[in-house]
C-alpha cells in the first residue's frame, strides 16, 4: 500500500516547485504508475515536476534528506520499466524542463534541458543545416533526458551510433542534490575519467541529467531507401550479412517479418508490402548524392543474390515515408492482433541472425505464442514482440518462460540481453546470464560512488538475490 | 627517485591476476608498459614498483570479418592487426601519434582516437568489450562482442582512456570498419596560422564532413610555415564531389599532395616526440585564440591541432613549469583544459598532469578506489 507524503514534505515540495507541480491526487497518479512496459504498475507517493536545475536539485536534496527514494522520469516511453515507481518513492519528472538552451552551429553543439523531446531538437537545428542523429522509434515523444538514461538507439544508429556517441557534456544532479558538471566538448584534455560515458545509460540510478550538451551532424545531401521483399526471414538475414560484409555502410538496415507485415498492411499505415512475403528489409543509404546510386545498386545485388522476390527503391520523401511505414508503425499496429505486447530487446552477432530467428520461431511455437519480429538487423539488435493477453494467467506465464529462453539463446551465441531498451526492472533477473558476481559487485560499488544511500531509482538494473532466477 | 624492482612479462590474464594479487600483498606498485614508447615519469614514483610488460600477451582471439568485430590480447601490435584486417579489406580507423608502434591495449588505455574520430567516431564508442584485471587481482569482463549493448552500467567507458588507473587491460574486442576505396588528403599551405584557422572553421561548418581536419606547424620540419590537412574517405565520385563542395564552401583550392598521408603522420609524430608534450582542448571556435596563447607563452613551437575537436598537441621541449602554468591559466580562461606530460629526459617536471574541478576529482578518486582499492596501479602518475 502506498504511503502518502506527510503534509510537511508535500508543502515543502510545493514551496520549491509551486503547488500545481506536486501531484498527490490518486486519480492523477495513475498516469505515472508505469512506463512503456505496462505489465508492471506501482503507484508512487507523489510526482514532482521541477522547472529548473535549481528546483530539481532542491527537490532531490529535500527528498533524500527525508530518506525518500527518487524515481526519475522523462516521457515514460521506456520499455524496460526503468521509470516504474516504488511504493515509498517519489517520481521526479522532467516534463517542465523542456527548453533548448543553446544551439551553437559553429561548434555543432546544442545544450538542452532533459525534458526536450528528441525530434524537437532536430526540428530546431534543421534551419542551421544540422540534426541530432540518434532516432529511437519513440522520437516524437521521448525526451533527451530519457535517451541519456537509457543510452537509446534507433534505426540509424547502425551508421551513426547510439546516444553515448553524441553526449559531450552533462550537468547532473547527484545524491543529496549536489550539482556537478561532467565532461564538456571543450574540455576533452582535462585528464579525467570518462564520467559522461559512465553516466549515460545508468538508467536513473546515478542521478538526473539537468543539462545535456550534444553533438550535432550536418544534414545529409541525399538518401536512397530500398525495400527488399523475401520469401523467408532466413533469406533476408543472409542478405543483411552480405550487405554488411561487402564493405557497404548503410545508414539503416531494418527487418520486419510476415506477422508484422500483415498487421501493418491491415492498418491505415499500409505501405504496400506483399502480405504473403516472409520478410521485408528496409535498407537506407545517406550521404553525398554522387555516391548513393552505386551503393544502392550494390545492396540491391546482395538482396537478389540472397533470393529476394523483388527490390523497390525510393528517392522522393513521400515514397520513402511509405516504405518506412511498415517498420516505423509496426509497434502501434500490433494492437490489432492482441491486447498486450511485450517488446523484447536483445543483441546477437549479426552473422548468427538466421539461426537465431529460426530458433525464436521454434520457441514461439513450443509455447503456443504469437511472436512478431521487427528489428535493427544491421546491428543484430532483435525485437521479438510477443503478443498476449495479460488477463490470461497461463499465457502470461508462457510469455515469461519464452522470454527467458530467447534471452538464453541470444547469450549462448555471443549476444546480450538488451541492445537499447535497458535493464530496468524487466531484465534484472537476466543480468546473471551475462555478468559474473565480480562484474555485478563492481557495478554495485560504482552505483554507490554516485549514490551512497541508494535513493536514486532503487530496485533497477542490478539483480538482488531473490530476483536472481525467475 | 624510485627504482623498478623487477620486470614481469605475463602471458595470460591469470598470470596478470596472480601478479596483481602478489603486488597488493607486498605493497608494491605496478606500472604497466605496452609498447614502452610512452612510459614516462618513472622518477616520480613514490614507492617501489614492478614493471609489467604486455609484450607476451599477444594474438588475435576471435576475428569475425562478416560481423566486423575483432578480439585480441592487449599486447598485440596494431601493425599486426592491420595486416590481418587488411586481408579482409577492413581496418581500425585510429591515427593518434605513432599509432603504428602501439599495441591494442595501449591504444585503448590512452583512449586516443586521433583526428579520424571525426569520420568514424571515438575509439571509446567502438571498444565493445574488455577484460581488465583490477588493482587487487579481480578479473572483470566488461561489455561483450556485439555492437549494441546496454546491459547494466557501462563500466567499460571508465576504463577506456583511464591510462591504467583502473586496471590492466588484457584483452579487447573492437569494432572493425570497411577500408574506404579512396583515401585523399587535401593540403592547404600558408604562413599565417590565423588564416588557416579561418579556413579550418569553414571546413568545420561545411555541409559535408571530412574524416579529419588537422592544422600542423611547421608543415614539415625544419621548414617554416603551416598546413591544413583535410582528409576525405569514400568512393571516388563521393570524394570528388565532397572536395568540390568543400572548396566552394571554404573559398579555397586545396592541393592534392602525393605524400600527404606521410606529411600528416610526420607532423603529428614530431610533436609527440617532444620532452614535454602539452595537450590542450577548447571549443573548436576558440582554437585560434588558444594557438595565439601558445605562441604568446611558448613562442613558435611545433603543434598539431584537430580543428574539428578543438584539440591540440604542442611540443613544449624547452618550456618550464612556470610557462606551463601560465598557459594552463590562459586555456582555462577560454573554457578549455590542458594536460602536460614529460619524458624522463625532461629537466623540469613541475606543473605536469591536469587540473580537474574539485568535485569531479573527488568522484574520480572514489571510482579509482573501486577498481584499485590499495592504490597499486599507476605509481608513476605525472
Amino acid at each position: 500500500m502506498t504511503r502518502s507524503l506527510t503534509a510537511a514534505v508535500a508543502r515543502a515540495l510545493g514551496d520549491i516547485v509551486g503547488r500545481d507541480h506536486v501531484i498527490t491526487d490518486p486519480d492523477r497518479l495513475v498516469v505515472y504508475e508505469s512506463d512503456g512496459l505496462t505489465a508492471y504498475r506501482v503507484a508512487p507517493r507523489a510526482v514532482v515536476l521541477p522547472g529548473s536545475t535549481e528546483e530539481l536539485a532542491a527537490v532531490v536534496r529535500l527528498l533524500h534528506g527525508e530518506g525518500i527514494a527518487v524515481i526519475p522520469r522523462g516521457a515514460g516511453t521506456g520499455l524496460s520499466g526503468g521509470a516504474l515507481p516504488t511504493l515509498d518513492g517519489v517520481v521526479v519528472g522532467t516534463a517542465r524542463m523542456n527548453r533548448i538552451l543553446e544551439i551553437d552551429p559553429v561548434n555543432r553543439l546544442a545544450r538542452v534541458q532533459p525534458g526536450v523531446i528528441n525530434a524537437r531538437l532536430t526540428e530546431a537545428t534543421r534551419p542551421h543545416g544540422l540534426y541530432y542523429a540518434p532516432d529511437p522509434s519513440s522520437q516524437s515523444t521521448c525526451t533527451l533526458g530519457g535517451n541519456v538514461a537509457e543510452n537509446s538507439g534507433g534505426p540509424h544508429c547502425l551508421k551513426y551510433g547510439v546516444t553515448t556517441r553524441y553526449v559531450t557534456g552533462l550537468k547532473v544532479v547527484l545524491a543529496g542534490g549536489e550539482i556537478m558538471e561532467l565532461g564538456g566538448a571543450g574540455r576533452t584534455a582535462d585528464g579525467s575519467l570518462d564520467l559522461v560515458g559512465l553516466f549515460v545509460g545508468s538508467e536513473g540510478c546515478f542521478g538526473i541529467a539537468a543539462e545535456i550538451e550534444v553533438r550535432l551532424l550536418p544534414l545529409t545531401e541525399g538518401v536512397r531507401t530500398l525495400l527488399g521483399i523475401f520469401e523467408t526471414m532466413e533469406a533476408a538475414g543472409h542478405a543483411v550479412t552480405a550487405i554488411i560484409s561487402s564493405g557497404l555502410v548503410p545508414a539503416a538496415v531494418e527487418i520486419v517479418d510476415n506477422a508484422t507485415i500483415r498487421a501493418v498492411e491491415a492498418s491505415v499505415y499500409a505501405g504496400g508490402y506483399p502480405v504473403d512475403a516472409g520478410a521485408a528489409l528496409v535498407i537506407e543509404f545517406d550521404g553525398t548524392e554522387a555516391g548513393l546510386d552505386s551503393e544502392a545498386d550494390a545492396a540491391e545485388a546482395c538482396c537478389h543474390a540472397a533470393g529476394a522476390r523483388e527490390v523497390r527503391r525510393a528517392t522522393e520523401a513521400s515514397q520513402r515515408a511509405k516504405l518506412w511505414n511498415g517498420r516505423k508503425k509496426a509497434f502501434g499496429t500490433m494492437g490489432r492482433i492482441a491486447p498486450d505486447l511485450l517488446v523484447q530487446d536483445a543483441t546477437v552477432p549479426r552473422t548468427r541472425l538466421p539461426e537465431v530467428l529460426a530458433s525464436i520461431t521454434e520457441i514461439g511455437e513450443r509455447y503456443r505464442l504469437r511472436v512478431a519480429n521487427v528489428f535493427h538487423a544491421g546491428d543484430g539488435n532483435l525485437h521479438p514482440n510477443i503478443l498476449f493477453d495479460r488477463n490470461d494467467p497461463d499465457e502470461l506465464h508462457r510469455v515469461e518462460q519464452a522470454s527467458l529462453e530467447i534471452m538464453k539463446l541470444c547469450v549462448a551465441v555471443g549476444g546480450t540481453i538488451t541492445g537499447e531498451h535497458g535493464v530496468g526492472v524487466d531484465k534484472r533477473g537476466y543480468m546473471k546470464l551475462v555478468h559474473g558476481p565480480d562484474e555485478l559487485a563492481a557495478m554495485a560499488e560504482v552505483k554507490r560512488v554516485f549514490d551512497p544511500t541508494g535513493l536514486f531509482n532503487p530496485g533497477k538494473v542490478l539483480p538482488d538475490v531473490e530476483a536472481a532466477h525467475r | 627517485m624510485s627504482v623498478a624492482a623487477s620486470v614481469v612479462h605475463p602471458t595470460s590474464t591469470e598470470e596478470v591476476a596472480v601478479t596483481m594479487r602478489a603486488a597488493t600483498a607486498d605493497g608494491v606498485g605496478v606500472a604497466v608498459v605496452a609498447s614502452g614508447r610512452r612510459f614516462h615519469g618513472a622518477r616520480s614514483a613514490e614507492r617501489p614498483f614492478l614493471v609489467m610488460c604486455t609484450d607476451r600477451l599477444t594474438g588475435t582471439e576471435i576475428y569475425e570479418p562478416a560481423d566486423l568485430t575483432l578480439t585480441a590480447k592487449a599486447g598485440t601490435r596494431l601493425t599486426t592487426l592491420a595486416v590481418e584486417l587488411g586481408a579482409q579489406k577492413q581496418w581500425l580507423p585510429y591515427d593518434p601519434p605513432h599509432v603504428e608502434e602501439r599495441t591494442l591495449g595501449g591504444l585503448v588505455s590512452t583512449g586516443e582516437s586521433g583526428p579520424l574520430w571525426m569520420g568514424y567516431g571515438e575509439l571509446r564508442n567502438h571498444v565493445l568489450g574488455l577484460t581488465v584485471v583490477c588493482g587487487d587481482g579481480r578479473v572483470l569482463k566488461l561489455g561483450g562482442r556485439v555492437v549494441k549493448n546496454v546491459a547494466g552500467f557501462d563500466l567499460l567507458k571508465a576504463v577506456v582512456g583511464a591510462r591504467g588507473r583502473l586496471g590492466v587491460i588484457t584483452s579487447v574486442c573492437v569494432r572493425a570498419f570497411p577500408r574506404p576505396a579512396v583515401d585523399r588528403v587535401l593540403v592547404l599551405r600558408g604562413d599565417s596560422v590565423a588564416a588557416l584557422v579561418a579556413v579550418a572553421r569553414a571546413v568545420g561548418t561545411a555541409p559535408v564532413m571530412p574524416v579529419s581536419s588537422v592544422l600542423v606547424a611547421p608543415a614539415r620540419a625544419p621548414s617554416a610555415g603551416a598546413a591544413l590537412l583535410v582528409r576525405l574517405h569514400g568512393a571516388e565520385p563521393t570524394v570528388d564531389a565532397d572536395q568540390k563542395t568543400l572548396e566552394r564552401h571554404c573559398g579555397v583550392s586545396f592541393e592534392r599532395a602525393a605524400d600527404a598521408v606521410g606529411l600528416l603522420a610526420s607532423a603529428r609524430d614530431h610533436v609527440a616526440d617532444a620532452e614535454v608534450e602539452l595537450t590542450l582542448s577548447v571549443l573548436p571556435s576558440r582554437l585560434g585564440d588558444s594557438l595565439v596563447a601558445v605562441r604568446d607563452v611558448l613562442g613558435d613551437v611545433p603543434f598539431a591541432a584537430d580543428t574539428y575537436k578543438g584539440f591540440a598537441r604542442v611540443a613544449a621541449g624547452e618550456s618550464d613549469s612556470e610557462a606551463t602554468s601560465r598557459l594552463r591559466t590562459r586555456i582555462e580562461s577560454l573554457g578549455g583544459a590542458l594536460t602536460a606530460r614529460a619524458t624522463d629526459r625532461a629537466r623540469d617536471v613541475a606543473g605536469l598532469g591536469s587540473r580537474m574541478a574539485p568535485s569531479a576529482a573527488a568522484l574520480t578518486q572514489r571510482l579509482e578506489s573501486v577498481f584499485d582499492p590499495k592504490g597499486v596501479l599507476w605509481p608513476c602518475r605525472p
